[in-house]
């Protein structure tokens, strides 16, 4: 029977790493271990932040002489959540509307795809740079909330496009299989196909759809991060030792301190701290690699069941099918009348 | 007339679609403490930019487009992307044969070396590199390998090494799986039973049949490759497409300056897929007359 180890162990991970970083206020220092000058017992300042990883600082510091293991444990929660969430969002609002389209309105299905033809054509880094910059591109005063609100309706609008064009697509097929047709033959009404036939099929299918937003939407947060487009917006407190007080415009760091933020924010001194940079992507890099390990073990297990592999083969013997693809042409007919 | 009709609907569609989607911002503006949505605001700028369509003969009209360098900067982001692509396609279908010659055991621990690619974000890949370079030039101190674009520099191999880094494990990947399906067909059997070799049966009859298959995964190959000829132009600070788009994007560019530098994105898309159409059109109507 189907098997899911590495689900479970995959899932229990993340929740523990959500769980770590909730709870993190009671047992983490407040301040990261603040420490930007190191002085010696004669009071002589033999170094300053950002320190390279050693025993003292797991993953080194920062240039505001924060820990960086810290900083990551603490942003792991927004970043987990809001990823998680806008992945959900979106299968949940393309799913319903890719049932819809195919079920009661197959006929809008080419127009849908013509409105959102930029989706196809241009990579969604772009249109999510497009529709951030006017809200987070720059400080103000806003309340977190809000801008948070409007990045994650950003975040969802991106992805459901190409969810709803697929979830049509699935349904359509499943609504040519033998067991849809006799049953609508047979005189069931369409919320009766839904709950009866598609809902079984398709709640498999929107889990796996789920953690293929995930990953997707893991990536663009992690991008968006690079471009200064950060969760929650940007901190006004700036960084220690690279802005000038005289010189208003702070450099951009992350409220949340969310890891994509911790990218961008030190994205300008890679020559001279590097781990600054490497200690948030390989975070990323980890819980991307965990979230594709349970999405290859979905895939397999699903492989059994799957109606777009058979799909894949009836390509190869389409020759012989065809024939019967025009009785079932014929049985659509039918059942319009 | 009908195929006329649904041709100006879909016109219409995709036009509307552009607007919406760019102009979403004045429709979702955010207030003191939550989320606002203002119609009107969102109405007049959808106006505004739609007459600004066809206003052909103002002086105004892709004025901003104008100013920018366009040509220079677009001919080197292409010349990237062709050369990675070609990097691509020729190395993926060495490693690709290799893979599927190698002995089983190889084989198997191959592939799942391959599919671990699968996971890397392409920002690790592309700061790795960079980090590989800078190192190299710090132990050795020849600057042998042009990393940034400043002072109008262009470096041509670092980019597209990196640049093609992950969309070349993508194609392996593909390439294996489509040769292990192909190879449980018949005429695979019938060839080996005529005393044809592995290497020739693959090179010549497996690789024909893959053929069209093939040139419909380069879309996403493409598309992988735009993403991130886009990401490492800004890291590595080239003067390439990427640096006009965003001059247009932080200097408040018209509508239909933007439009028109995002469709110049997608051309390479739009060949592919053009390509791709054409070749299984030939391929299908050739099956249609063996019939």
């Amino acid at each position: 029977m189907t098997k899911y180890k590495k689900t479970i162990i995959g899932s229990s991970l993340l929740l523990l790493l959500l769980l770590m970083s909730n709870f993190y206020p009671a047992y983490g220092p407040k301040d990261y271990n603040h420490q930007v000058l190191v002085k010696n017992e004669q009071g002589v300042i033999t170094g300053r932040a950002p320190f390279p990883p050693s025993e003292k600082h797991l993953l080194g510091t920062n240039r505001n002489g924060e820990d960086i293991h810290w900083l990551l444990l603490f942003g792991a929660k927004f970043t987990l959540i809001s990823t998680f969430g806008v992945a959900i969002l979106r299968v949940l609002i393309g799913g319903l509307l890719g049932i819809f389209l195919s079920i009661w309105a197959p006929f809008l299905k080419s127009y849908v795809k013509d409105f959102f033809l930029p989706f196809r054509y241009i990579p969604l880094i772009l249109i999510g740079i497009i529709l951030m910059i006017p809200i987070v591109g720059d400080f103000n005063d806003v309340s977190i909330s809000s801008i948070i609100t409007y990045q994650i309706i950003i975040l969802v609008f991106i992805g459901v496009p190409s969810v709803i064009i697929f979830a049509s697509d699935v349904t359509d097929e499943l609504l040519k299989t033998s067991f849809v047709q006799s049953s609508i033959l047979m005189g069931a009404g369409k919320f009766h196909l839904i709950k009866r036939h598609l809902l079984p099929h398709l709640r498999s299918y929107s889990v796996l759809f789920t953690v293929q937003q995930l990953i997707s939407t893991l990536h663009i947060t992690m991008q968006l991060g690079l471009f200064g487009m950060f969760l929650g917006g940007r901190n006004r407190a700036g960084i220690f030792g690279i802005d000038d007080p005289d010189n208003p415009p702070p450099h951009p760091a992350t409220i949340t301190n969310e890891w994509a933020g911790l990218i961008g924010q030190n994205f300008n001194e890679f020559l001279l701290a590097p781990w600054t940079i490497f200690s948030p992507v390989i975070g990323f890099f980890i819980v991307i690699a965990i979230v594709n390990m349970i999405k290859k073990e979905l895939e397999e297990n699903m492989s059994g069941l799957q109606v777009v592999k058979k799909r894949e083969k009836k390509k190869k013997i389409s020759k012989d099918e065809s024939r019967s693809f025009v009785k079932r042409g014929l049985f659509e007919f039918v059942q319009k009348l | 007339m009908k195929r006329f009709l649904r041709n100006i609907i879909r016109l219409v569609l995709i036009i509307a679609g552009f607007l919406f989607i760019f102009k979403l911002p004045s429709l979702l503006g955010i207030g003191k403490d939550h989320v606002v949505f203002n119609f009107e605001t969102f109405w007049l700028g959808v106006r505004s930019d739609f007459q600004s369509l066809f206003r052909i003969k103002d002086a105004a009209y892709l004025s901003f487009f104008k100013q920018l360098n366009i040509a220079e900067s677009y001919q080197y982001s292409i010349t990237i992307l062709f050369f990675s692509l070609i990097f691509i396609i020729f190395m993926g279908l060495v490693f690709a044969v290799l893979v599927i010659l190698a002995p089983e055991k190889l084989r198997n621990s191959l592939k799942s070396g391959i599919n671990f690619f699968e996971a890397v974000p392409d920002l690790l890949v592309i700061f790795l590199f960079q980090f590989f370079v800078i190192i190299l030039y710090k132990k050795t101190g020849i600057k042998f390998l042009q990393l940034y674009g400043v002072f109008g520099a262009k470096p041509y191999f670092v980019p597209i090494i990196t640049v093609s880094f992950l969309p070349l494990f993508l194609l392996i990947q593909f390439l294996i799986k489509v040769i292990t399906d192909e190879q449980s067909q018949q005429y695979v059997l019938y060839a080996k039973a005529k005393g044809i070799g592995r290497l020739r049966t693959l090179l010549l009859h497996i690789m024909r049949n893959i053929f069209p298959l093939s040139v419909l995964q380069l879309r996403t190959i493409v598309w992988v490759l735009l993403s991130n000829i886009y990401l490492v132009e800004y890291l590595f600070n080239i003067n390439g497409f990427t640096q006009q788009f965003f001059k247009i994007i932080s200097m408040g560019g018209d509508f239909v300056s933007l439009v028109v530098c995002l469709l110049m994105f997608s051309i390479p898309l739009l060949v592919i897929e053009a390509a791709g159409w054409t070749i299984s059109k030939l391929i299908r109507g050739k099956e249609r007359v063996s019939i």
